[in-house]
């Protein structure tokens, strides 16, 4: 009886420790992660970091969807920037306190189907009175260089140093790529037999022709153009092809006023109506006769924006 | 003195174990007298065997227990140290990722159209520059509903901000803000030209730079040389495309010496 009085006090004294062993460590099937959160609380090395790692995170995610909404905003995104700085700040400058620093900046990124990559110099000077921020030095690398309108574009913006005025121009004139891509698609869509794209849905020019009368071609062509102060204007010019015979039917000189009679059509019409018109006029029975009335207005003046 | 404190301490202690000592003393003096009547011993006996069977079952099982629980946290702290190697590098590559976010949402503004997020919509800043000048900014709070609104700005007043937005702002925002660009940047142009001519060539100008508020029509008198005889012309500017900064008419006028200049006030 004593042998088992003091055994049950021997168990009854383990059960107890064993049941606060139990109890101090979390109990398995719960989360790793809370240990992990208490190890984190103890790590000393950047406590700082440790707390702003959950807000980072949340916070990365906040700043990626603004670059986001930018990019969606301006049609323009940019996937790269770096910038180094450098103090030219002599002794002198400093006794007038005038402080003068010079930036060296790269970007990168694209607007749409154009790759381009900047590099520029942005000096700043700062009086007593006011900061001045003069750009440098601007060179510009863009692809694709099949645009060629866009290399002169390109010189003539590095040789301005006008940032701003690359990227507006940079912006109407993919919008009006675009507008151009549209068009053309749509008519090839809705006349697949009379509307014909050399170069596919890019290209710069629009080949109109009735299969039932071999020879007769109209010719859009449609150039975008980036003029000196940046301003992007569409060109369009009609070119015709006829065979002879029919050039020498033509008593009216009605082949030979097209282009100009075009342009006057532009200018009534718009663009997509002429264009249609052009379409139609090939593939009537009866003849079009262009009717010339006063003199074309010369140059093309500020077109409408293309439509959205 | 610490000696009497562990000397007191153990006397408490063996204070204790006597004490204890005695509670099983009178214990089993009296279990012996309960021995002395057989039943009620056995039956005891009995209970405490099945009490010490529980207790021991009990105990297995608790030991169990708190070796699988040793087991899962040596298991745990384990696993944390890898991980928190991983934690070490996914932070450094989280910071690098959100210093380079940062930096391409400062660089927007060298696009000419940079914006932050507000809880309406967005505020979009619209910057100016001539020949690599960077001159002033502007901006347009748009409030993102249907339609869309500006809910205020800092464009001037003659500038056609109405007239542009009733064209593109419901339809394409993008041409919206690159059209008010175009005009701001022109109207901060001719700005900063009229400026310059006011305060570069003044040796050279014979009166005030007379100018309207767009800038868009300047008229002045000047001197092809800024000391002697020579006589002044007069110069009129005007810019009739407003997003441009080269003007579209210019007329001078040379006089003798007699009054002509119907746009200057002075002799």
């Amino acid at each position: 009886m004593d042998s088992q009085l003091v055994e049950a006090r021997a168990l009854e004294a383990e059960i107890t420790a064993l049941r606060r062993a139990c109890v101090e460590p979390p109990a398995p099937g719960e989360d790793t992660s809370r240990v992990r959160k208490s190890f984190r609380e103890t790590y000393q090395a950047d406590s700082e970091g440790w707390e702003l790692s959950k807000d980072l995170r949340s916070h990365l995610g906040h700043l990626e969807s603004e670059i986001q909404f930018l990019s969606t905003l301006t049609g323009i995104s940019i996937r790269h920037y770096s910038k180094k700085t450098e103090d030219l700040t002599s002794t002198e400058m400093t006794e007038k306190s005038i402080k003068k620093v010079l930036q060296r900046h790269r970007l990168s990124g694209n607007c749409h189907m154009i790759t381009f990559q900047l590099e520029f110099q942005l000096l700043e000077i700062q009086n007593e009175e006011s900061l001045s921020s003069v750009i440098t030095d601007l060179s510009i690398i863009m692809e694709p260089t099949e645009y060629s309108e866009l290399s002169e574009f390109v010189s003539r913006a590095e040789e301005r140093r006008d940032l701003f005025m690359f990227f507006r121009s940079l912006h109407f004139f993919v919008e009006w790529c675009e507008y151009r891509k549209r068009t053309f698609k749509r008519f090839k869509e809705k006349y697949p037999e009379a509307v014909h794209l050399s170069e596919g849905a890019s290209s710069s020019c629009m080949g109109i022709r009735n299969p039932s009368r071999p020879g007769f071609e109209l010719v859009i062509v449609w150039r975008i153009q980036i003029d000196e102060e940046g301003k992007v204007l569409p060109k369009l010019d009609l070119l015709t092809k006829v065979p002879l015979q029919a050039l020498e039917l033509d008593k009216n000189g009605v082949i030979e006023t097209a282009p100009l009679s075009f342009r006057t059509l532009l200018g009534v019409l718009g663009i997509e109506a002429t264009l249609e018109s052009l379409i139609k006029s090939l593939h009537t029975e009866r003849v079009m006769v262009f009717r010339q009335s006063r003199p074309a207005r010369t140059g093309n003046r500020r077109l409408p924006s293309p439509p959205p | 003195m610490e000696l009497a404190n562990t000397l007191s301490q153990d006397g408490e202690s063996r204070g204790g174990v006597l004490a204890h000592l005695e509670r099983l003393e009178t214990q089993v003096s009296r279990s012996r007298k309960k021995m002395e009547e057989p039943q009620s011993a056995q039956a005891e006996e009995s209970a405490l065997g099945t009490r010490i069977h529980e207790l021991r079952r009990l105990r297995d099982k608790l030991r169990a227990e708190v070796k699988q629980h040793q087991a899962s946290v040596k298991a745990s702290t384990t696993n944390v140290e890898p991980d928190q190697t991983l934690e070490i590098t996914e932070q450094e590559s989280l910071k690098r990722k959100w210093e380079n976010v940062k930096a391409i949402l400062q660089a927007y503004r060298f696009t000419g159209i940079s914006g932050k997020l507000t809880s309406r919509g967005v505020c979009v800043c619209i910057s100016t520059a001539f020949e690599g000048n960077l001159l002033d900014s502007y901006f347009v709070d748009l409030v993102m509903r249907k339609p869309l609104q500006i809910h205020h700005h800092s464009i001037p007043v003659f500038i056609p901000l109405e007239e542009i937005s009733a064209k593109y702002l419901q339809t394409n925002i993008q041409h919206f803000l690159f059209t008010l660009c175009e005009y701001l940047n022109a109207y901060s142009g001719r700005k900063y030209q009229a400026d310059r001519l006011q305060s570069d060539f003044e040796a050279f100008l014979a009166g005030p730079l007379q100018r309207n508020s767009l800038c868009n029509l300047l008229s002045f008198t000047y001197k092809a040389e800024p000391e002697g005889q020579s006589f002044p012309f007069c110069a009129r500017l005007l810019y009739k495309d407003l997003t441009t900064t080269l003007p579209t008419d210019v007329t001078v006028t040379y006089q003798g010496k007699r009054k002509y200049c119907t746009f200057c006030s002075h002799d």
